[in-house]
Parts: C-alpha cells; structure tokens; sequence
C-alpha cells in the first residue's frame, strides 16, 4: 500500500515537471546578464531540467523530478560538489598491447626500418637472418601492429568514457572533463599512444574543478600535450614556438593580448620541457637558463613562471570564465558579464567552483537569452537522448564513435589545436540531416547487418587476406590489380612488403586487443509511455515531445505527429519508435 | 553514365532528366522544377553570368618555398640545408623557379598556359596564429573582427538571394569565407549521406512540417535550425542524385580527401547546379609541417596538384573551360628557416594560384626576398586582396571590389 502511494506521488510529480516544462517556464528576458542568484520562490522543473541539461547530460523526468524537489542553491550544490556523490567508477579495462621495445615509438615506416637495418631490431621484432626474403617484414609488421592496436584501444577508450558520461552519478564531473578536452585538445592521431590520451584524461578529471594553475602546469607537463604540440622538439638551439603559442593563444589568454616577441620568450621557458614516454621530464640540457623578458617580466624564467605570469594578467580569467560561459550558458557573452565572471575568478585564486556555482545560480542562465538556445555537440546529442531514455549501459550497435565522429566530434580526436569550435559550427544542412538519421540506427537496431569498426580493415587489405587464403604468394597476394599509383610505390618488395604488413598488422591488432561487446540499446517505450499514463495519441507525442524537446512544438507540427500517430497501435513498440524518430529528427531537438 | 556530350545537352539531362527518368519519388521533381525555373530565370544583369569562380583552401600553412622553390637562390639553401629542394629536383618553369618534384600536375598545367603564380602574398602585421591569420584570409579583412567572409559579402552584394545554392562549401562545416548576410551557403561532405533516412511515410511527415522559425520568435538559434532545414530539404536530393549519376574517366589521384571535393564540384557543375562560388577545403590543419616535413609535404603536394590538374582537365571535357577558374590559397608560408625537427614553423608571406583556360599563365609580382626578413619571415610583395580583386573583377565581372573588399586593391591582369 506504501509502495503504491510512493509510485502515485512520484507519477504525480512526474506529471507536474512535465506539464512545467512544456509550458516552458517563459524564461524572464529581463534577466539577461543579470548575475546575480535565482531565488528559490522562481525555481520550478523547467528550471531544473535546464541545469540538468547544460550542467550535465539531461535525464529522465524523474531525475528532473529529483532536482526540482530541492532549492536551486541545493540543487547547484549538488551537481557542483560532486565528490560528495558517491562514485565507485570502473577503471579502464586495457588490453595489453604495448610490448616491451615498442617505446619509444618510431615517428613513422621509414623510421622503423631505419631502426631496424642499424640494430638489427626494432620495435621489439628481430630482422631475419641475412639470406632470407624480406628480412625487415616482422618489423614493418609491428609497426604496423602498433598503429592499428593503438587506434582499436582509443575506440575502447572512448566507448569506456561515453559509458562512464551515461552512467555517472555525477554528470558535472564528466561534463567538465569534455570541456577540458576541447579546451586543452589533443588527439590521438597524432599522439599515437592511448596509454598518453587515457592519463591526460584521469589527470583533467582529478583537477577539472579545482584550481585553474594546476590544471595548467599539469598540461604542460602531459606527455600527451608535449607530444601533440611538438615540445620534444622544443630546444635551446632551435626553439618550437607550437607549445608557447597555444598556451597564450588557445589555453589562457586569446589573441590581441601579447606580442610575437612574447611567444618567443615563452617557447624558451619551455625548452627542455619533455617526456619519456608516459612521464614527464626536464631535459636539463636542452634547457635555455638564460634570461627572457615575457609580459614585461624579466629573468631566467622556466615554464612555470611562465603560467604564474601569465595568472596575473586580468585578461586570463576572462578569457577562461568567457569559455566556460559559452560552454555552459550561451555562445554570446556581453563584455560586463565577461570581465565580471573573470575579475570574481581571479579574485578567488581561480577557483573553478565558485565560478561554475555563481554561472548557474545566475538569472542569466535561467533567462531566454540562455534557455533552449545552445546547440547540443554530438556527444551531448547522443548521451543525452540514452539519458532520457533511461539506459544504464552505453549501446554500442550503432558504434558510438562512429555517431558522434560522422557528425563532427569524436572523443581523443579533436579537429585541430583549437578543439571544437560548437555552436552554430556543428550545423550544416547535411549535419542536421544527418542528426536526426542516426537515430533510426539507435531505435531499429540491425545487429545482424552491424560491422563493427574495431574489427575491420580496408577492402584493400582484406583483398590481401581473400588472396592468401587462395593461396596466392605474398608478392601475388598484394598486387590489387588497378594499377594505381599507389600499389606500384607500394610495392617493392624486397626487404619488406608494405601491404602486407599492413594486413598483418590489422590481424596481429584484432587477435590482441579486447572486442568492444555490441548490443543495442535496452529499453522499452512501451513502458515508458505506460507508465507516464499516455494512452491516447495526444498524450503519446505530448510525452515524447516534453520528454525530449526544451522547446514546444509547432501547433501544426504537434497535430502532424497526432495523426501519424492515430494511425498507428500505440501499444505496439516498432510504431512508438518510429514517432520517436520523428521527434528526434526535428530541427528543436538539436536545441537545448 | 561517362558523358562526353555537348554542354547543353547535359545541361538538359542534368536539369529534367535526372529527376523525371529513373522513377524517383515525387519531391525531387519538384526539385527539379525549381532548379529548372531558376536557370530560365538567369541573371542577365551580370557581365558573366556562367562564371563559376572555385576557391581551394590549403589549410595549415602551406611552405611555399618548398612548393614554388627558388631554386636559383643561393640564401634559400643556407637557410634550408636539410629540407631545401636540390636545384637538380626542382621542376623548373620559370626564371629561378621551379615547382616541388611532386608537383607534376602543376608543370602540366604552367606549361600549357593555364596556371598563374602570384609571388609573396601576404597582409601587413601578419598574424602567425594559423586561427587568425586564416579568419584573416577569410573575411578578408586583416587585424579586424569582420563577421562576414569575403565571398559571403560578394554573393550579398552581387547575387540575388532568391537564388538557393549560389555557393557551395564542400566540408564538414560551414567556412568562414563564405559566410552570408543574404545567402545561405550549402555545405556538405559526403553527398551519399546527405539525405533524410525513414520510411516514405515518415519522410512525407517531416517534409510536411512547419519547424521553427516558421513564426516569428526570438530565439535566434530554433531561427537558424529552421532555415538550415529548409535548406537541406530543398537540396539533398539534387546533390545527392547528380554525384552518385557521376561519371567521369579523368583520375583525380590518390589523395582522395581533395581529389574526392574537387571531382564533387565537376559533378555539380555537370549537373547543371547553378552555384556561381564552390568553396573547397583541404582539410584537418594538413599543411602544418612543423616536424619532418619531407615526405608529408611531398605527399599533399602531390594530392594537391593532380586533384587540380584533373578538375581543369574534367571541366574541359564537359566543355566548361571558358567558365571556370579556380583560386588557390593557405593561411601563411612558413619561416625561411628550416627548425631543428627537419620541419619549419608558421610564417608570412607565400604564393597564391590561379588555373584555368582563362587565366593568362605565368609569374606575377614580385618574389620577397630571402635575405631582407622581418623577424626571420619574409616580407609579403603583394596584398593577398589583389589577387581576390582580380578573381572579383576579371574574372566574375564585377568592377565595385573596393565594396566587397573594404579598400581599393589594383588588379594583377591575369585574366584573358
């Protein structure tokens, strides 16, 4: 009998955050940049269900429930002091593909075989006796192996992060961590080492909320960083200003701030700064002690200093606090808001906690400005909708990676140095398409026609597999018989052949490395519809639509999705999932 | 279809046939008929109204003293002992200059008179941020916040935006370059994807909706979705249909990020689209050779120049030589000196290219020095706006470039 009144109190809450954020709270405009706190008589679950958006990856109408049920200082608390939720996460699960003498890792083929001719070995793989063909071959192959295990373990990785979005009690955490990676963007393509991408990772989620100058000397002293900008090459006889640059550019203060000059000097305070393969070291020799004049300071400054300089520049916590802004609140920052959120910042100690506690307590985060008007990057397009379906674990028919990287963002593989620029730059005509398409895959799974990414090569070298298994040689086996340009350079083959390592290298990865396990994602609409009490066509898209838009429908739009949906069993599964898809593929799910 | 007819008669068959021929759904005919309405309409008021300007972007910082190497010079070696191109390697074409081996393409298209270099491009107070120096390129505007890009501003001032698809921006977003206030550019990267997947039923219901923006609201944001997916509705099918029809015998190489954009663009063109600016980006920073750059660079040159010499080659086959001219540029050179990682770091001033029948081939401006620098960078000989102004002016007929550009900038004569 308990039970049974808790359930009709909780349906009935429900109902109300629903029928709130379908009215969609009319956010007052006359709170556009106005900073200061909400009061709790203006919180209501539209409200809530916003925070839950921006603050984390959306959720069900419960979890909107839940939030709604506390005061908005609580509810902020709540998200922001995340350590206070109990999290046991689950580590990520390596495969174990890196062998002793793979480190450190030839620069490329060239460099492997190179290696290979002077000692004899390289990458841990011996060259054959003299006298027997293609002696370099187990070398080319593992570099090879090398290139394509790395790459399927970046999927894992990536696929291990997306599960930990979706299921963490502590979604800020998660979200945060994203912002650090597109801010401090490194890829993998470049690094070629996910045991690098998996550290930087745990490393800006350990200081994602802390204070800014650890998050800073921390990614200065990250090998994945090093790497991707090149400061192994940073040294005293030929500085690499890539490292300096970025740092003042893209990481604290934008451009107009400092001089050329300035990006000079601080390449020099970093040269030296370097890593040996998965730790970070100073390379004392390469370092240049002498003096430099950065920002107007002048002395023997080290990389440091050089942040430390760099923190007492006003411009800094603005140029941060306006970033955090645009990624949690809204792409337009005004310039009073912008130098009062960096000026509060540094006044802190830039603390990010403070900052992000005051953003989303602010009026202006719950004003219209700011509600329903960011548009969802892909990882927040997809995570959100399995949120608010209520999945517990991380579909992987469709491929995660490949959802998110057809429509512009892939996790560790950020476009360039810059990140992802989000906002209006992640809609073309085709992406929006393209949005609303990969929703057909997640809610008609075809696991039977599923080819999964972590277990495929190229038809080029599969050819070179179906040509073996003929019984064809190996000089045979590769010609692929197009007489293109590129198989005549390819091969050679004398010492090596190139193509076939390749292939071997796609075999030796997929025998080696862990499968990601496919299964679709696990939920019923039925239920769902059920026992939010929508039984008649009304309130089956009034559900779905308060369920997952931010913002209301057309009245046009709304009676279009009424009379597909009369024309349909509304307790048939396949017919709730097609409207579903229908929602989901409308230009106001792209906002939220 | 391999299609060596007239121009006109594929224009016909891009225009009625593509739709009405192969049983294809209803909407794409209406598709047709709309593309068809707007090529009767035309634009008689322009000097050149089948003119179709193609911008290429090299992105990253193109080292183009690698690529148009002075190879005469002997300051070009001392500064590049390890990376510099041998004198005996270069492919020579002009005076001291020589284009990088792999630029073969190249050399086919300089020595048949369809190819202008311009010499030492550049702005004053360049930026060596690859970020703003290319928003630089872009608007055209440097050291200044201009929202719009430069051939956003062409199309607003010169095309009638009742006229859907007068640019196309083949990428997986929207370039700066062609940022509209009138126009909304297309943009688009795979045309096989570019289409709205359901039943037909399902198909028929989103068609049918009125979507945001439909009313007047004040978000901004829903506005922009709304036309997006106009957009999109109104073009996917035609694009789509007109690259998966193509068929073409001309090799466009095996660097098939670019060659793939470029031989997109010459499906659109057969199929009689009426875009007058198509945008094309070499994607992903490519160029950024800070760290052993030989072989890298050799590659995308070579990518670079067959993708080109194919697209002038494919638009000549289908008998639109004297209507295409394409203009090619990069964000920077790179500094004269090659860095310790057998690379070389952001720079200035680097050459910029046209190609097409219609170009008068050859070398314009003057080379920078390699000796007199500016801070171990060369020092830019001609405004990188001179050579929009041509493309503005010469070629697509418009003489008011000081409106488009925002400053007067002299011609080069590079256009017959």
């Amino acid at each position: 009998m308990v039970r049974r009144v808790r359930f009709l109190l909780g349906l009935l809450a429900i109902v109300t955050a629903l029928a709130a954020a379908t009215r969609a709270a009319a956010p007052a405009a006359e709170w556009t940049d106005d900073l200061s706190p909400i009061a709790p008589a203006d919180w209501n679950a539209a409200r809530a269900a916003h925070l839950l958006e921006r603050a984390g990856f959306g959720g069900t109408p419960q979890d909107v429930a839940k939030l709604a049920a506390m005061t908005p200082q609580r509810a902020v608390d709540w998200l922001v002091d995340y350590e206070r939720v109990e999290h046991r996460a689950v580590p990520f699960d390596e495969s174990g593909v890196w062998d002793p003498g793979m480190d450190p890792f030839p620069a490329s083929r060239a460099e492997a075989v190179r290696i290979g001719r002077e000692r004899g070995e390289a990458l841990g793989a011996k060259v054959l006796p003299e006298g027997s063909q293609r002696r370099l071959q187990p070398v080319v192959d593992k570099f090879f192996y090398g290139l394509r295990a790395n790459s399927i373990e970046t999927q894992r990785l990536g696929v291990w992060w997306a599960t930990r979005m979706l299921t963490t009690p502590r979604p800020l955490e998660e979200k945060l961590t994203l912002f650090w990676h597109g801010h401090f963007a490194t890829g993998d393509a470049k690094v070629r080492d996910y045991r690098m991408m998996l550290r930087q990772n745990a490393m800006l989620r350990a200081r994602a909320s802390g204070r800014l100058r650890d998050l800073l000397v921390g990614i200065l002293e990250d090998p994945a960083m090093l790497v991707y900008l090149d400061n192994g090459e940073n040294v005293k006889a030929h500085p690499n200003e890539n490292f300096g640059r970025e740092l003042l550019e893209l990481f604290t203060m934008g451009v107009g701030h400092y001089t050329e000059r300035d990006v000079r000097e601080a390449a020099r305070a970093f040269t030296g700064w370097t890593n040996d393969v998965l730790a970070f070291k100073f390379d004392t020799a390469q370092h240049d002690f002498g003096a430099k004049t950065f920002l107007g300071t002048t002395g023997p400054l080290n990389g440091t200093d050089v942040i430390d300089t760099i923190l007492a520049q006003p411009v800094t916590g603005e140029f941060i606090a306006g970033k955090i802004y645009r990624y949690f609140v809204r792409d337009e920052v005004s310039p009073a808001v912008r130098t009062e959120l960096g000026r509060g910042f540094r006044a802190s100690g830039y603390q990010m906690k403070p900052l992000l506690k005051r953003v989303f307590l602010s009026k202006d985060f719950y004003s219209s400005g700011s509600v329903a008007t960011q548009i969802k990057s892909p990882v927040v397009l997809v995570l959100s909708t399995y949120r608010k379906l209520g999945l517990q674990d991380l579909p992987t028919i469709p491929d995660f990676g490949n959802l998110t990287g057809s429509l512009g963002q892939r996790l560790f593989d950020p476009p360039n140095v810059a990140g992802w620029a989000g906002g209006r730059t992640w809609i073309t005509p085709a992406t929006l398409l393209q949005r609303g398409n990969l929703f057909r895959d997640v809610l008609q799974p075809n696991p039977a026609g599923f080819r999964a990414p972590d277990r495929q090569m190229p038809g080029i070298y599969a050819r070179v597999g179906e040509n073996l298994t003929k019984g064809m040689n190996i000089t045979e086996a590769t010609k692929d018989g197009t007489g293109d340009a590129e198989s005549n350079q390819v091969d050679r083959d004398e010492d090596y052949n190139t193509r076939y390592a390749s292939y071997r290298g796609y075999i030796m990865a997929f025998e080696r490395t862990k499968p990601i396990p496919r299964h679709a994602a696990d939920f019923s609409l039925t239920a769902l519809t059920a026992a939010a009490g929508a039984t008649t066509p009304e309130a089956v898209v009034d559900h779905l639509a308060a369920r997952f838009l931010s913002v209301p429908l057309a009245t046009k739009d709304r009676d279009a999705f009424i009379a597909y949906a009369r024309s349909k069993p509304l307790t048939s599964e396949p017919a709730l999932r097609e409207l579903l898809y229908l929602v989901l593929s409308t230009p106001e799910y792209q906002v939220n | 279809m391999t299609c060596s007819c007239s121009r006109r008669d594929f224009l016909a068959r891009g225009l009625y046939g593509i739709g009405l021929g192969a049983g294809l759904p209803l909407f794409l005919d209406r598709t047709s008929a709309a593309l068809t309405a707007q090529a009767l309409q035309g634009t008689s008021v322009e000097a050149h109204p089948d003119r179709i300007l193609v911008v290429l972007e090299l992105s990253g910082g193109n080292d183009g003293l690698n690529t148009v190497v002075p190879y005469a010079d002997p300051a070009y070696h001392k500064a590049r002992p390890r990376i510099g191109i041998a004198a005996e390697d270069v492919l020579k074409v002009h005076d001291g200059f020589g284009f990088h081996p792999s630029l073969v393409g190249f050399e086919r298209l300089f020595k048949d008179g369809k190819m202008a270099v311009v010499h030492g491009c550049g702005y004053d107070r360049p930026s060596l941020s690859h970020f703003s120096s290319m928003s630089y390129w872009h608007t055209g505007v440097p050291n200044a916040g201009e929202p719009l890009g430069w051939l956003g501003r062409l199309a607003d001032d010169r095309l009638d935006p009742s006229t859907r698809n007068l640019i196309v921006n083949l990428g997986t977003s929207q370039s700066l370059a062609v940022r509209s206030g009138k126009h909304s550019p297309l943009v688009f990267d795979d045309p096989a994807r570019f289409r709205r997947d359901g039943t037909d039923e399902q198909k028929r219901v989103m068609a049918g909706l009125a979507g945001p923006g439909a009313t007047a609201s004040a978000n901004t944001t829903l506005d922009f979705l709304g036309a997006t997916a106009r957009n999109a509705a109104d073009s996917s099918d035609f694009v789509r249909q007109a690259s998966a029809a193509y068929r073409t015998p001309v090799d466009y190489g095996i660097g098939n990020a670019f060659g793939g954009g470029l031989q997109r663009v010459a499906a659109l063109i057969a199929a009689g689209m009426k875009t007058r600016i198509y945008y094309v980006v070499y994607q992903g920073n490519a160029f950024d050779t800070h760290v052993q750059q030989g072989d890298v660079h050799s590659r995308l040159l070579m990518y670079t120049a067959d993708a080109v010499r194919a697209f002038i080659d494919d638009v000549a086959r289908l008998g639109r030589a004297d209507d295409v001219s394409v203009l090619m540029f990069t964000e920077f050179g790179r500094r004269v000196e090659e860095n310790g990682s057998l690379g070389t770091d952001h720079g200035t001033a680097t050459p910029m290219f046209l190609f097409g029948k219609q170009v008068k081939g050859g070398f314009y401006g003057q080379p920078p020095s390699l000796t007199d620098l500016a801070d171990g960078n060369l020092k830019m000989t001609t405004d990188f706006r001179r050579v929009y102004a041509t493309a503005i002016k010469e070629w697509l007929g418009y003489d008011d470039t000081a409106a488009v550009l925002k400053g007067r900038f002299q011609t080069l004569g590079a256009f017959a």
